[in-house]
């Protein structure tokens, strides 16, 4: 036990004389959380909408009024070039471009048919369908408040009632996951470069001719890093809180013991990592391609899993985040509770058991 | 044209506070193999970077092959070789690739140094050696492709960083006969060292300490100046009466 | 000093070529990039899994559940299998699960009301934790729902929008990916390798070697710069014919125009490249310079989400990327055939970063190295 402490100090200390490990550690996350939250944002908001109103009545200046005021659409910068629309398009200057014809404001009156045509810039598909979408709900409006009063539309009305995230904002959605994200480049990336280095200066193979056990030198090296992990975590669910209102509704409690669970998964990776490769080069492409990119591309984080082609679905089955992110989510946003979660967790174990498994067989072998 | 291959004149370098090279003067004559002998850190791989004009002096003046080292540096770069303890060569390349490519860098054109080439393979016994990516190499045959990468433009003054580090003497010994070969056609040849036997090689030695030339002259000179047996007791008695002198400033 | 300068990109070259590593970053990256990229950037709201309690069990919910059922938006259950199910608060605990993402509820009097030609209100529940989602979700619901009432009771709005999706009507996300991985790769690969080849010149020793020939530092910057722009280059192409046979994406504008303006972003990334190379003293310094930068170059060009989705204050950041202003240069060559004349405002911008970035930067590794 004495052993193990001692490895975990100069570990410790290691750590805290290097700029470089100090500047991952805790300056990184901070800029993922900064980048991830406000950058990564699915809210279509102030989409430049280029209006040409060719009708000029009461009803015609009274819709364009209402696309500018809505918090969907925004005007162009200059509005000189209305002549072409679609070099409006071409040159980013607005995404879409709206045509009144002459005519809407008798049709609106006489209740005739009237069609507006509407120009999207396809070409970012985040943007256009939720621009056709806005602007159907903008006319929509519009015409449904010309209606006499107290004059319901028979038929059916929709009710809409948003559970856990009624504002719907993106980051709620995306800052728990970051803790995801972050948690296992960290844990991963430390781990993989620290051992690498070891083996790069030699002092690997002093380590290992002294009488301790290789399991003792790992889990010397592994403590500081759990200890680590969760600083950071705790810093990114601070930020969540403080500077993005994310709510947490449920047990920090629970979230502490499945977060446990989830950076011992992904130290298991870090080790993985260091017992195949023998330079902190490789070692840090290698962490950064094994996590960073599957755990942000595969796991949900962003984008949905169902709709990946099946090969990319079978293949999240074994990115570690993708548990810890339902997890999180689900207890952070949802109050969810243990039972809700037993199967994620059983997962990350295995996991874990298996990336150790390779990597101590794979370790053995190595230096034996 | 005068007979002086270098001369410099209280050569002085400092970094920060600390001065590496003290105020240093020689003169080096053409076809002569002169030596710096001192222990690691005494400042002789700082003196022969700025002779090469890898490094500015902070004082003091000095002539490499008649060109002033402050301001004409970059020609006296076309008339000197230089040859460094880490044998700068590109592991992942050939021999041949080395040459070729460095040959390029002294902007000489393709048949003169294919010439080159065969000249100094036939004369370091270069052989099949040169078709090896070069980190696959032994040591010795690292150090003579660093030299034959040295010597491919023909330079009037070789300057040597300690050349033979890591090398056994049988090939230290081969290395030797080869510089006293080009000594003899007329290459003046700059060697740093803390090697004894390398040093009695030279025709001429300074002995380095603290950045300060301490002493100066044939090494059977200096061994019967000092009173000693041989180069290497001479060396330590020197360096300690040194050290005595210096210790109270 | 032609000849110094051939010499140089000649050696580099055969470098390349025999670092294995190096060789498969260069294959693999932008084959990875497009399966990853084109596969997975996708965030069409599909399938979504729709409770529906139906407390009317008549002929008009059975319809409303089938229109519910019509087109891949929604996968709609019936959770109501007898009348004394569970009632309402199952419904959170299937969000908790993740068994179901809306859920809709219809009342007792619906059937009654609809054929009495009345108003009735149906609830539908979401869980918004995944907003996108949830947003785009309850829009479908709505217009469900809409052309449902409308073909009950012969209403239909007098005025109707005709939209026109101009360069990718059928959305396909990999359309817009592919220009952006073209910016991204071009960026990652020139980045990375100038930041790293002076600093590794210097560890094995041999800069020290290049600095006493007659070679000057200009030419030594230029050979390898120009080694990495040709790679870059060539990067560029490989994945643009990958693109092209592998995912069929068009290109709509002109190829040379494209390459053009690729060469003159190179100053910036290679410009950036010096610079890291002058800040680091080892190569893996090099390494986390780069990768720092490419992370906030890649969230910050609306690479994965629009721009004007950000914060105000962000949208500005974004204008110290310049490979934000590439990639709408990417964007409007490959999708909407841009000209010159469209992408004046970007191509500005881009000179200005890549003549003070390279140029600082030059001068910066000229200091350094004399």
């Amino acid at each position: 036990m004495n052993r193990l402490k001692f490895i975990a100090l100069k570990e410790l200390y290691h750590i805290l004389r290097d700029p470089r490990s100090l500047l991952i550690v805790f300056l990184m996350p901070v800029m993922m959380t900064f980048l991830y939250g406000y950058a990564i944002n699915l809210d279509v908001e102030d989409v430049v909408i280029a209006v040409v109103d060719q009708d000029r009545t009461d009803e015609s200046r009274e819709l364009v009024d209402r696309f500018y005021n809505s918090a969907y659409f925004s005007r162009p910068e200059n509005e000189t070039s209305l002549t072409d629309p679609e070099a409006l398009l071409r040159s980013t200057e607005a995404a879409a471009v709206l045509l009144i014809k002459p005519g809407f404001g008798r049709a609106v009156e006489r209740g005739d048919k009237f069609y507006l045509s509407l120009m999207v810039d396809g070409s970012d598909n985040a943007l256009s369908a939720a621009v056709q979408s806005y602007a159907n709900q903008v006319l929509l409006q519009f015409l449904k408040d010309r209606l006499p009063a107290g004059y319901i539309l028979p038929g059916i009305q929709l009710s809409l009632q948003v559970k856990y995230n009624p504002d719907l904002k993106s980051s709620h959605f995306f800052v728990p996951g970051l803790v995801a994200i972050i948690l296992i480049m960290i844990s991963a990336l430390l781990t993989s470069i620290t051992i690498a280095r070891e083996k790069e200066t030699g002092t690997m193979e002093q380590l290992l001719t002294a009488p301790v056990k290789t399991h003792d030198i790992l889990l010397g090296k592994l403590i500081p890093y759990i200890v680590i992990a969760f600083l950071d975590g705790t810093l990114i669910l601070v930020f969540a809180k403080l500077v993005f209102g994310v709510p947490f509704i449920g047990s920090h409690l629970l979230l502490l013991l499945f977060g446990f669970i989830y950076v011992t998964t992904s130290l298991s990776i870090g080790i993985l990592i260091s017992a195949a490769v023998n330079t902190q080069q490789l070692a840090m492409m290698f962490a950064l391609t094994l996590t960073m990119l599957p755990s942000v591309m595969l796991s949900g984080f962003i984008f949905p899993i169902k709709n990946m082609p099946f090969v990319l679905q079978a293949l999240s089955h074994i990115v570690p985040a993708r548990y810890f992110l339902t997890i999180i989510r689900g207890i952070m946003l949802k109050g969810a509770g243990l039972g809700v979660f037993i199967g994620q967790g059983a997962m990350l174990v295995l996991l874990m058991v298996i990336f150790l498994f390779i990597a101590v067989k794979s370790f053995n072998r190595g230096t034996a | 044209m005068n007979n002086t291959a270098v001369e410099i004149n209280n050569l002085t370098k400092r970094f920060g506070n600390f001065t590496a090279v003290d105020g240093i003067s020689l003169t080096v004559n053409r076809g002569e193999i002169f030596g710096f002998l001192g222990a690691n850190g005494a400042g002789k791989t700082t003196a022969i970077r700025m002779l090469c004009g890898l490094l500015l002096p902070s004082a003091g003046s000095g002539r490499v092959a008649g060109l002033d080292i402050i301001r004409q540096f970059e020609a006296i770069k076309k008339n000197i070789g230089y040859m460094s303890q880490k044998y700068a060569l590109y592991g992942d390349l050939t021999g041949l690739q080395n040459l070729n490519f460095y040959g390029s860098a002294y902007g000489l054109d393709k048949s003169y140094i294919a010439g080159r080439i065969e000249e100094l393979s036939e004369r370091l016994s270069l052989g099949d050696f040169l078709n090896r990516p070069s980190s696959s190499l032994p040591t010795g045959w690292c150090q003579r492709l660093a030299l034959s990468v040295a010597l491919l433009h023909r330079p009037q003054i070789l300057f040597l960083d300690e050349p033979t580090g890591g090398v056994d003497p049988v090939f230290r010994r081969k290395f030797w006969n080869i510089l006293y070969t080009l000594a003899d056609e007329g290459v003046t040849i700059f060697v740093t060292t803390h090697y004894m036997d390398e040093a009695e090689y030279c025709g001429r030695i300074s002995i380095m300490h603290r950045g300060k030339i301490v002493d100066r002259g044939k090494p059977f000179e200096l061994i019967a100046r000092h009173n000693a047996d041989n180069l290497e007791s001479m060396f330590i008695d020197l360096i300690k009466r040194q050290e005595l002198t210096d210790e109270p400033a | 000093m032609f000849r110094a300068y051939l010499g140089l990109i000649k050696k580099e070259f055969i470098q390349v070529f025999r670092d294995s590593n190096m060789l498969r970053m260069i294959f693999a990256m932008p084959i990875v990039q497009l399966i990853l990229f084109g596969y997975v950037v996708n965030i069409d709201v599909k399938n979504i899994t729709l409770d529906v309690y139906d407390y009317d069990r008549g002929r008009e919910s059975r319809e409303l559940f089938d229109a519910f059922k019509a087109g891949d938006y929604f996968v709609p259950e019936d959770i109501l299998t007898d009348r004394d199910a569970p009632p309402l608060w199952l419904i959170e605990d299937r969000f908790k699960k993740r068994e179901a993402e809306m859920a809709l509820v219809v009342p007792e009097d619906f059937s009654a009301k609809l054929a009495r030609k009345e108003s009735v209100t149906v609830g539908l529940v979401t869980d918004g934790t995944d907003a996108n989602s949830a947003r785009i979700g309850s829009g479908y619901a709505a217009m469900i729902t809409r052309t449902f009432s409308q073909d009950r009771i012969d209403y239909t709005p007098p005025v109707e929008i005709r939209s026109r999706i101009l360069y990718n009507p059928e959305a396909e996300s990999v359309y817009y990916m592919v220009p952006g991985i073209v910016a991204t790769i071009l960026t990652m690969l020139t980045v990375m390798l100038t930041s790293m080849a002076i600093v590794r010149e210097r560890e094995m020793g041999t800069l020290e070697q290049l600095l006493v020939t007659p070679i000057s530092t200009t030419t030594l910057l230029m050979g390898k710069i120009s080694t990495f722009a040709l790679l870059g280059i060539f990067e560029m192409i490989l994945t643009l014919i990958l693109g092209v046979l592998w995912f069929d994406i068009p290109f709509v504008g002109s190829p040379p125009l494209l390459f053009a303006l690729a060469l003159l972003y190179l100053l910036t990334t290679l410009g950036m490249g010096m610079f890291f190379s002058t800040v680091s003293s080892t190569q893996q310094q090099a390494m986390f310079f780069a990768w720092f930068f490419f992370i906030f170059a890649m969230l910050t060009s609306g690479f994965f989400t629009p721009i004007s989705n950000m914060p105000r204050w962000m949208q500005y950041v974004t204008y110290l990327n310049p490979m934000r202003f590439f990639m709408s240069i990417t964007r409007g060559i490959m999708m909407k055939g841009s000209g010159v004349a469209d992408l004046a405002g970007d191509i500005y911008i881009l000179a200005v970063y890549g003549l003070a970035i390279f140029g600082f930067s030059f001068l910066r590794f000229k200091k350094r190295t004399a």
